[in-house]
């Protein structure tokens, strides 16, 4: 489990405050969305999840691992992966399988064992046949694949990923989007940084931030529900709960709590079946 | 797309060779080619361009890699023609031209460019058939020894596989930019002299705080992937088989030939 006590952060020297008093506790196995419009403080989160930042107020404890503990710093990045927005940044190998082989290497593993975890990840993410390919020559969604093999590739419980679909096009984006999935239900605990209200409907859990501070946090459908606040915070629904919302407004018997295609089609099978009776 | 010096797979010979001994190869040989005479290093040069065509290395490829250095390549040229050694000059005088150069010159001056295509071949030959990781697996072979004085080796190595890494990025990133530019109509061809330094300061100044900027967010991905200066294990297995025993063999009888040969004709 991933405790966040209190958690402040101030840039220096700018002198910004990105978290005022982050408290909240993600399980292991858990898929859960953070959602908040830019600057809000999203990736700043993310980044003390895994030591990289370490908070200026409160604790951040992983897996009963201080992250202030700099001793223990090897341990929570082993258990914590994290992949970046931009992949270009993330990618150090100039192949697919020797950046994959890269956090093993500094896990100081066997040859053997590297290889086995290299052929391991890049299975899992479904891009074994890239293994010799050059990052130059690859799309966005395949680099973005080989970011996310490189971090499974330490074997972590958790991976907190930056917008991972950014700048994606939907076949890609539904690749990386089925992959998050199947690691999750293989259970790691998957952060995912999103835009996109349609994929945090699909998580377990949503985290809505503003300016520094977790302002929501529940079920999507819970946290969907909350119309008026998301948008005092400049938050927009999922296409799918704006229809539902606006039909109900309409007058049609449905449920506003409608968040993802499989609830609505759901919804619609039972308003067909209830006429036709 | 290609960058000079990539590597590109392939399934030749050389592609399989022990990276160790393709760099010490390389290393003996570029020396070898600086002390070559002529004729000797016209067969040479042929030699290192049949073996690089059998290598699957395109003639493309190596003019590719020649291409940034053509300018360098044309001042030694006509250094060569115009002010070395005086002999044999030939004067030409008509109604268009009147100069004259030196035959000796221009004998010369095609000796130092064959010596700089066939180091060229040498170092394609090395960087086309040699993955990175391999050639830095090689270099941190060769630098063991001098950890013993403290050499930070594999962090010396994490170095240059970050050099590798970053070059093509940031030659996307320059052609970016120049794009940008084009985009917002600037011809640095139609600009006049003042507006193009201050063009030319301001483009640098961006890819140099650019370079940081992509420094520091690597220097951050690396954190987050455990990185700790100091020793790391290697996903590079380096095993010496026997065709390269054989590779060895082959190539120290003809740099004896060669040798011989230059002597014979020196």
């Amino acid at each position: 489990m991933i405790i966040l006590q209190d958690v402040h952060y101030r840039y220096e020297p700018e002198g910004i405050d990105a978290l005022r008093g982050v408290s909240l506790q993600i399980q292991a196995g858990e898929h859960l969305a953070v959602i908040g419009p830019n600057g809000c403080g999203k990736t700043t989160l993310i980044r003390h999840l895994n030591a990289l930042l370490l908070p200026t107020g409160g604790r951040v404890i992983v897996d009963s691992l201080d992250t202030q503990d700099r001793t223990r710093h090897a341990e929570i990045r082993s258990q914590v992966g994290m992949v970046f927005q931009n992949p270009d940044t993330q990618i150090v190998g100039m192949t697919v399988e020797e950046d994959v082989a890269f956090g093993p290497e500094n896990l100081r593993l066997p040859t053997a064992e590297i290889k086995k975890r290299v052929n391991e990840s890049l299975a899992r993410v479904g891009i074994a046949e890239l293994a010799g390919r050059n990052i130059e020559n690859l799309s966005g969604g395949e680099k973005r694949l080989v970011a996310i093999a490189g971090v499974l590739a330490m074997r972590p419980r958790y991976i907190a990923l930056d917008e991972p679909t950014a700048f994606l096009d939907p076949a890609a984006t539904g690749r990386v989007l089925s992959v998050i999935d199947r690691l999750h239900s293989e259970g790691v605990g998957i952060i995912h940084i999103t835009h996109n209200m349609a994929e945090a409907a699909l998580t377990q859990r949503i985290l809505v931030m503003s300016r520094g501070c977790v302002c929501l946090d529940g079920a999507p459908r819970d946290i969907f529900a909350r119309v008026e606040e998301l948008k005092k915070i400049g938050l927009q629904l999922p296409q799918i709960t704006e229809l539902f919302i606006r039909l109900k407004a309409s007058g049609f018997p449905v449920h506003a709590g409608i968040v993802t295609i499989e609830d609505a089609l759901q919804q619609v099978i039972s308003m067909a079946v209830q006429s036709k009776d | 797309m290609y960058h000079t010096g990539s590597f590109i797979k392939g399934q030749s010979r050389v592609h399989h060779l022990d990276p160790r001994l393709k760099l010490a190869v390389t290393i003996v040989f570029s020396l070898v080619i600086l002390r070559l005479e002529q004729p000797v290093i016209y067969t040479a040069g042929v030699a290192l361009f049949v073996l690089a065509l059998a290598c699957g290395i395109s003639l493309r490829t190596i003019g590719q890699s020649i291409k940034p250095l053509l300018f360098f390549m044309a001042l030694i040229f006509v250094t060569h023609l115009f002010f070395g050694e005086r002999k044999n000059d030939v004067a030409i005088n008509n109604a268009f031209f009147d100069f004259s150069f030196s035959c000796f010159g221009l004998q010369q001056g095609f000796f130092v460019l064959w010596q700089f295509l066939c180091l060229i071949v040498v170092a394609v030959l090395l960087t086309v058939t040699t993955a990175p990781s391999q050639l830095v697996a090689a270099i941190k072979y060769y630098l063991r020894p001098f950890a013993r004085l403290r050499l930070p080796v594999d962090d010396v190595a994490v170095m240059i596989m970050l050099a590798f890494r970053l070059m093509p990025i940031l030659l996307a990133e320059k052609e970016r930019m120049e794009n940008a530019r084009s985009a917002r109509g600037f011809d640095p061809r139609r600009s006049g002299l003042l507006a193009g330094v201050k063009s030319f300061v301001l483009f640098a100044s961006k890819i140099i705080s650019g370079v940081f900027r992509r420094a520091d967010e690597i220097a951050l991905a690396m954190d987050a992937r455990n990185y700790q200066r100091g020793e790391r294990s290697s996903f590079v297995e380096l095993k010496f088989a026997s065709a390269d025993y054989l590779i060895m063999v082959v190539l120290c009888c003809s740099l004896v030939i060669f040798v011989a040969l230059n002597l014979y004709f020196g």
